[in-house]
């Protein structure tokens, strides 16, 4: 690794995200705790103890310097960048496994959780503003790249609701099947969701027309949009895929397959915010990141720290966070000096 | 194939609301056992045992794209399961109480069907928790009763201090006229060692296959009180294991509805591990176990629990893998 820092954690890394301001990562553990590292920094990384139990889910406070986490102790709490902790929300003894936040204007944002069947969304100051209900669990929860709708991926569909409307009905997205993950499209024009059956299912809109994904040997857990929509990487491959959202795709194009062919399945994938970039994990520990214009690959991590389980690009583009399974975090540093 | 060690042990418990289902969970939660089960509930107020390890679930069913008509899975049991390996080191195995109605199908086929379940944990056994008093009247009320009977493993025979040593017998002999196959123990207030319902892995099913050979050729006189029954079957030559994937493949694919469970141990020719085989329903699943004891003989069997078995093909179609 050319520059940056790591860590052994010794807990399975469940998620790591940027803090809003970029100057924190902050490594959301199975074991319960938040360890928070300031970026550039060769100090000490903070440890704070926020769940009974794991984290199951993790993002950026939309205002604040710090994130919110979701755990399986049915806690939302905020954790500051100095290491504070308090409470959000409450879902007694349901597991909140999604959270998601966007930042407004003007120092106002909302914050999306899930637990079961509902969505509780809350203002920046963790006001609760609505429930929103599922026909069943929800595995997903994405804003859209306004703030305006929130996705949410569920058995038979997706729903997308807007945040702000007076009374609330979703517009449906239906499909037979399970879906277990959702990504919506920067500009709004697709909502993607990943199914239980080793595929992607997509519906273009406003008009909904169907989009099928298929070929995956495993199960996608990971899909990202590039910065202006026009690729959207998924991981379940030995490669990471890359569909084209441009030319009349996905539909009837092959999607671009990079840093593949050794058989190891890629576990996640992380479009950088502001260039054609894709990083991509690996089961075998291994992370490279690729340039989708020439297809050229760049290993970063070498196979050695166990499988990836999380990946992060900060808002600027230059830092990306790693973490395993087994516990390995690192953040490399990509800024030009 | 995954390693058996490094697996977690999913012990599935089910049974009719008020058979004894929630005292046998307190029991292994409070006994002094020196492991840490996660439980995954459905009625969160019932069990009075804290336990930070305790998931609130909605039973989740669906069914899988995949042609398979009968391939219904739990989805909440694929998130939960994946939600617990992110804290792997905390507990030694899992246990899944299903509601009383439950058919016990999907939770199984869920260990089955998922890739990453499939990969981390491994399905223990099934135990089904019966009230002596009450089974018969279950058992005429509801099919669900006689599945969660013939998909056990281990059956906990409870409440015996309610009825009298005929009625217990009678039952007994019922319980054995669905599944011959099943240990069944007689319980009070679902009193026994914890150790006969946890952690039983492939022991049980070669100690059954191995051990209980009156079973296995025993008549079919408990057939007739229900549509259930079971039946099994030996081959002493070694099996060819490709003539055996290509028979059973189309044996499940066509009676796969009727065959709730399927389980066997398998000796193919030029392999001295055992091959360790089952399915519920469509979908199968086998892995290489240890040896045999040096003097064991080779005898493969294979046994079946469903409906509407036609004992003279299954028979004919078994022996008919064995290696030329």
């Amino acid at each position: 690794m050319s520059r940056g820092m790591s860590r052994e954690l010794d807990a399975f890394v469940v998620a790591v995200r940027f803090s809003r301001d970029g100057r924190h990562a902050g490594f959301a553990l199975g074991d319960g705790t938040v360890r928070l590292a300031t970026v550039g920094s060769a100090g000490e990384w903070i440890t704070a103890a926020v769940h009974d139990g794991s984290v199951l889910d993790f993002a950026p406070d939309p205002t604040g310097d710090g994130f919110i986490s979701a755990g399986d102790d049915g806690k939302l709490n905020r954790i500051g960048a100095d290491g504070s902790v308090s409470g959000v929300g409450n879902f007694g003894s349901k597991w909140v496994e999604h959270v998601a936040t966007y930042a407004l204007d003007k120092g106002k944002g909302l914050i999306a959780a899930s637990a079961g069947k509902v969505v509780r969304l809350y203002d920046q100051a963790g006001q609760v503003l609505k429930d929103l209900v599922h026909p069943s669990t929800v595995t997903g929860l994405a804003f859209d790249g306004k703030g305006k709708r929130i996705g949410a991926s569920h058995y038979n569909g997706a729903s997308l609701w807007f945040v702000a409307a007076k009374t609330d009905t979703p517009r449906k997205l239906e499909w037979k099947g399970s879906h277990t993950g959702i990504a919506i499209h920067p500009e709004g024009e697709a909502v993607v969701t990943a199914m239980q059956e080793n595929a992607l299912h997509g519906w273009k809109l406003p008009n909904g027309e169907h989009m099928r994904m298929s070929g995956y040997p495993a199960k996608t857990v990971s899909l990202s949009f590039t910065r202006n929509g026009k690729w959207m990487a998924s991981s379940g491959a030995d490669a990471m895929v890359l569909w084209p959202f441009f030319g009349g795709g996905p539909m009837g194009k092959a999607p671009l397959e990079l840093a593949g062919g050794d058989g190891i399945i890629c576990n996640q994938v992380a479009s950088n915010p502001r260039d054609e970039i894709v990083a991509g994990g690996f089961a075998d520990g291994l992370v490279v990141v690729a340039d989708i214009g020439s297809s050229r690959i760049l290993p970063v991590v070498p196979p050695d720290h166990g499988p990836i389980s999380a990946l992060a690009w900060s808002a600027d583009g230059t830092q990306l966070a790693i973490g395993t399974e087994t516990g390995y975090a690192a953040i490399v540093d990509f800024a030009k000096r | 194939m995954a390693d058996f060690d490094t697996q977690v042990p999913v012990t599935v418990l089910t049974g009719y609301l008020g058979a004894g289902k929630t005292t046998l969970l307190n029991r292994i939660l409070t006994e002094n056992h020196g492991r840490k089960y996660a439980v995954v509930i459905n009625e969160f107020g019932e069990l009075g045992v804290d336990n930070d390890l305790v998931v609130d679930s909605d039973e989740e069913v669906f069914e899988m794209n995949n042609g398979c008509i009968c391939c219904t899975v739990r989805g909440d049991l694929i998130r939960i399961v994946g939600g617990l390996m992110k804290r792997r080191d905390k507990f030694d195995g899992i246990i899944i109480e299903t509601t009383g109605l439950a058919n016990p199908a999907p939770v199984a086929q869920t260990f089955f069907v998922d890739d990453t379940v499939k990969a981390k944990t491994r399905l223990d056994a099934i135990v089904t928790v019966v009230d002596a008093k009450h089974l018969p009247a279950r058992l005429a009320d509801s099919h669900e009763a006689a599945d969660q009977i013939a998909f056990a493993d281990v059956i906990v025979l409870n409440k015996t201090d309610l009825v009298t040593p005929e009625e217990l017998n009678a039952v007994e002999a019922t319980i054995r006229g669905i599944n011959r196959f099943a240990v069944i123990h007689r319980t009070q207030r679902a009193s026994l060692p914890i150790e006969q319902v946890l952690d039983r892995g492939a022991f049980d099913l070669s100690r059954i296959l191995a051990m209980h050979p009156d079973f296995l050729d025993g008549d079919d006189d408990h057939e007739h009180n229900e549509d259930i029954s079971s039946m099994s079957f030996e081959v002493e030559k070694p099996i060819d294991p490709e003539k055996f994937n290509a028979w059973i493949g189309v044996l499940l694919q066509d009676k796969g509805a009727d065959l709730l469970r399927t389980k066997g141990i398998l000796y193919y020719a030029n392999e001295d591990r055992r091959f360790a085989f089952q399915a519920v329903h469509m979908i199968a699943d086998g892995d290489f176990i240890g040896p045999a004891k040096d003097g064991d003989p080779r005898t493969s069997r294979l046994v079946f629990i469903g409906r509407n078995l036609n004992r003279p093909q299954l028979r004919r179609g078994f022996e008919g893998c064995a290696a030329d």
